[in-house]
């Protein structure tokens, strides 16, 4: 490490003993990395864990208080982007940072404009960005408006603007918690032509399996250290988690009690459209017990989330019912549902399970703002809803400073937790758990699934969707499995064998598919 | 606490770079920027008489940026104060001249119709809204040009005071609003503005009702989740909002001029709304701007007679002020560098 041979030239990056804080807070301890020419270098570690800090230190974005940085085996200041892209690196953001108005040549080319005569020569510009979407397979149309693309093509906008500007090493933090699975896996395709032509990626995700898949080497953080550096031939899932949490965390399935509840939900035949207007849900039927954890799999955008929105009043059912002890919940409001004893837990919680710009005892009293004793006579007790966060902050594991902590400032995980004790304290009979544990760090995800279990042992009926297939054979006592809106069919949680779900999801296994016709 | 100290320290450093450019200006028409200042603070604070003439041109400021706080708050833009404080103060007027009633009561009358005539006014972009989801903004302040030519035309074709300006008859005495002090025209209305910003600020912070339309406003998809019925707070907020409007009005009307007369109360809808936007939605914080706004405005009329500024400087002032705390408003969303990134991941 100490050396300075000139066998550094084979490496594209060196980050040596570099430490950066904010305030008296320490997001990177002493940390170093090296990477080699031609790899595809996996950096990961649980949320906060100071990767993207030091991306961005690379990168010239913030400025390290110690430590020094090689770059091409030369030492470089990089103060600023500029001085890291003229090293040929390039960084794709987290966060995209595209103009939507203009078209995808022109967004490529911002900020430094092909000109002639002064003016921006747009046919130019058009050209050049063809003729590297074709040199990197980066399928897009140079005309179009950003604003009328998906994510994943803004993606590869951002690429490439990052290759228009000559980069030989790709930084790409966290590119695929946008993508789906599919558009994940062309992302992997270009990467690997990138190294093989020679270049280098370095690439930040937490996602173990893409890790596995697609990395020559992994780097672990855990709390702003450097753990290890390993060749990913070397490692198991087991192992990596192992670093990045500083502790085994299980993931087998979940020792259980065998119950016999009633039916609480019934759903039969229930279709609803998406916001297309086009069938979303098709023909569901299925039934969720008392003590017992239902969980629907399936590929994102299967018409789980349709079913979810039924099922809490949010979207109307085109057909059908979903009754919950005796309501049928597709003739209700939201609130009705709520009375009904409807517990739910959103997917997309940062729109839908919090107000980010509220307190956690705000938040957490949502749908209790008209009952005692958190109110009376419409005059809401502040001191009962401070106590209630404060109790909720400790029983659930809450990170904050206290409970008139803004809920934006929290983790992930953290929000997922108050969106969890506000919803398993409602004393409801039926959960409905979208996404359980998505973006949250793996050892929060534990705890969440120690949560779930306690629900089910209290004798809840317990609907958990997931597109995360580990994550239902640990917890569902069933699993229905959902492609194009139908549900293909049902396996018990505890044999389920993940192979034949996977067809499922595929929409591959005969036999169960209904006959029916397609609308 | 810290945040709410954080969030209001922008809006001072608006208010100071706002002051800065103006200062700028004057030197650019070649005044003192020390003596257009010292002139407008005389102006607004120099004596008893002028202190209440400020705070007499506070009033119908402060009770419009109420209204749009109460809009703001639940999370809808109400442009058309100006339009519902020129239907409030219509609709006095015609309870004030054409219904005599008992004194004391006929002030009650007066203002509940101005209310409800603020109410009524707001009600048609409110259905639209709520029912077809029309921008409220756009619908609102098309219907400001509306209510203003509307209560013209009843003033100037039905209800003209017969061989006088374009002004209704004169209201009854029993329907004035009782004054503070002898020495100027400041009324009760000041203490009723007062005590409904104590009261608004209250019903938000301590009510069930308060708490959910907050939420309504600062999260509308979290509100649905949590079986608020959005639509329906949305439509009474931009109500309650409009009522207000009217209130503000009524007051006018029946505190100040005693009569309603075309080009009533200008631009006091429009100053409420920025000193609203000033104080971020607080009613509290709505006192304070309300009374820098009114202070400005009554400082004013000594600038053309002590100095070389023109009185429209005040407006100038004004214009950097909307455009200042809108950068404002714009850096602080950039300066939370993780914002993007919480957008996506979860
Ligand atoms: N500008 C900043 N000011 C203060 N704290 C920061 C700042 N940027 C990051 N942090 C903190 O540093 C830690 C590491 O953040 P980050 O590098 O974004 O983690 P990761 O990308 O691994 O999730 C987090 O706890 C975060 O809150
Ligand atoms: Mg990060």
């Amino acid at each position: 490490m100490s050396t300075t041979s000139p066998a550094t030239a084979q490496t594209a990056v060196e980050l040596i003993g570099i430490t950066k804080r904010f305030g008296a807070f320490v997001a990177n301890e002493d940390v170093n990395l090296t990477v080699k020419r031609g790899e595809i270098h996996a950096i990961i570690g649980e949320n906060g864990a100071g990767k993207t800090t030091l991306m961005n230190i690379l990168f010239g974005l913030l400025q390290p208080d110690e430590g020094k940085i090689r770059l091409n085996g030369q030492d470089t200041v990089v103060g600023d982007p500029a001085t890291a892209i003229s090293a040929g690196l390039g960084m794709v953001h987290q966060h995209f940072k595209l103009v939507p108005s203009l078209s995808v040549a022109d967004n490529v080319f911002l900020g430094m404009e092909i000109r002639r005569n002064g003016l921006i020569d747009h046919a130019t510009q058009i050209a050049k960005t063809r003729e590297l979407s074709e040199r990197f397979g980066l399928k897009v149309e140079p005309e179009e408006r950003v604003s009328l693309l998906s994510v994943g093509i803004e993606q590869r906008i951002e690429i490439l603007k990052v290759l228009a500007r000559g980069a030989r090493t790709i930084i790409l933090d966290e590119p695929t918690a946008v993508l789906t699975p599919q558009e994940s896996r062309e992302l992997f395709q270009t990467l690997r032509g990138f190294v093989a032509g020679g270049m280098t990626v370095i690439f930040i995700s937490h996602h173990l399996e893409e890790v596995m898949e697609v990395s020559d080497t992994v780097t672990v953080l855990r709390h702003g250290k450097h753990v290890a550096t390993r060749p990913t031939a070397e490692l198991t899932k087991a192992d990596m988690v192992r670093m990045m949490v500083g502790r085994d965390v299980s993931f087998d399935r979940r020792p259980r009690e065998k119950t016999d509840g009633q039916v609480v939900l019934d759903v039969k035949n229930l279709w609803a459209r998406d916001d297309r207007r086009l069938p979303a849900l098709r023909d569901a039927t299925f039934t969720v017990r008392g003590g017992e954890i239902v969980g629907i799999a399936g590929v994102a955008g299967n018409g789980q989330t349709e079913l979810a929105e039924v099922l809490s009043g949010l979207r109307p059912a085109s057909h059908g019912s979903a009754m919950l002890k005796g309501s049928d919940l597709t003739a209700l409001s939201t609130a009705a549902i709520r009375e009904a004893g409807l517990a739910h837990v959103p997917g997309d919680r940062l729109v839908r399970g919090v107000d980010g710009s509220a307190s956690i005892s705000s938040n957490l009293l949502m749908g209790r703002q008209n009952k005692a004793p958190w109110s009376r006579n419409g005059i809401l007790d502040w001191r009962a809803a401070g106590n209630q966060a404060v109790e909720m902050i400790k029983r659930f594991d809450i990170r904050a400073r206290g409970p008139e902590d803004t809920v934006k400032r929290l983790s992930g995980g953290n929000i997922q937790k108050v969106v969890l004790a506000r919803e398993f304290t409602n004393d409801a009979d039926f959960l409905l758990i979208d996404q359980p544990t998505r973006g949250v760090d793996i050892g929060a995800q534990e705890s969440i699934h120690d949560e779930i279990m306690r629900q089910r042992a209290s004798g809840r009926a317990v609907l958990v969707i997931s597109v995360q297939l580990d994550e239902l054979l640990t917890l569902a006592d069933r699993i229905l499995v959902m492609f194009n809106g139908r549900i293909m069919g049902e396996v018990d949680g505890g044999s389920a064998d993940s192979e034949r779900i996977g067809m499922m999801m595929a929409g591959l296994e005969p036999g169960i598919v209904s006959d029916e016709v397609a609308s | 606490m810290n945040d709410k100290l954080r969030a209001f320290s922008g809006q001072i450093v608006a208010v100071v770079i706002a002051l800065a450019i103006g200062a700028v200006i004057i030197m650019l028409i070649d005044e003192s920027p020390t003596k257009v200042f010292m002139t407008l603070m005389r102006g607004a604070f120099g004596d008893q008489a002028k202190i209440a003439g400020t705070l007499l041109q506070t009033t119908p400021i402060l009770i419009c940026g109420i209204a749009a706080c109460i809009g703001l708050r639940g999370g809808m833009f109400n442009v058309g104060i100006e339009g519902q404080l020129f239907l409030g103060g219509f609709a006095a007027a015609w309870v004030g001249f054409a219904m005599p009633l008992p004194p004391g009561l006929h002030v009650v009358v007066a203002m509940t119709v101005a209310v409800i005539a603020g109410a009524a006014w707001v009600s048609i972009p409110a259905f639209f809204r709520t029912r077809y989801g029309t921008n409220e903004v756009v619908s609102t302040i098309l219907s400001n040009y509306v209510a203003v030519l509307l209560t013209s035309y009843l003033t100037i074709f039905l209800f003209k005071r017969p061989g006088g300006w374009s002004e209704t008859p004169p209201i009854l005495a029993t329907a004035y609003l009782p004054e503070l002090f002898a020495f100027s025209r400041l009324n009760w209305g000041l203490i009723i503005g007062l005590a409904l910003a104590l009261f608004v600020a209250w019903f938000f912070r301590s009510t069930a009702k308060g708490y959910s339309i907050s939420m309504v406003g600062s999260a509308p998809k979290f509100a649905e989740y949590g079986g608020i019925d959005v639509k329906r707070q949305g439509f009474m907020v931009l109500l309650a909002s409009g009522a207000v409007g009217g209130l503000a009005g009524g007051i006018e009307t029946l505190g100040v001029h005693h009569r309603f007369m075309e080009g009533f109360a200008p631009g006091f809808g429009f100053d409420g709304l920025i000193a609203a936007l000033l104080a971020n939605g607080s009613p509290i914080g709505t006192i304070v701007t309300a009374l820098f706004f009114g202070a400005l405005r009554n400082g004013s009329l000594l600038l053309e007679t002590d100095t070389n500024a023109s009185r429209e400087i005040i407006t100038v002032i004004q214009a950097l002020i909307i455009l200042s705390v809108s950068a404002q408003v714009l850096m602080k969303r950039r300066g939370d560098s993780t914002a993007g990134e919480r957008r996506w991941k979860f």
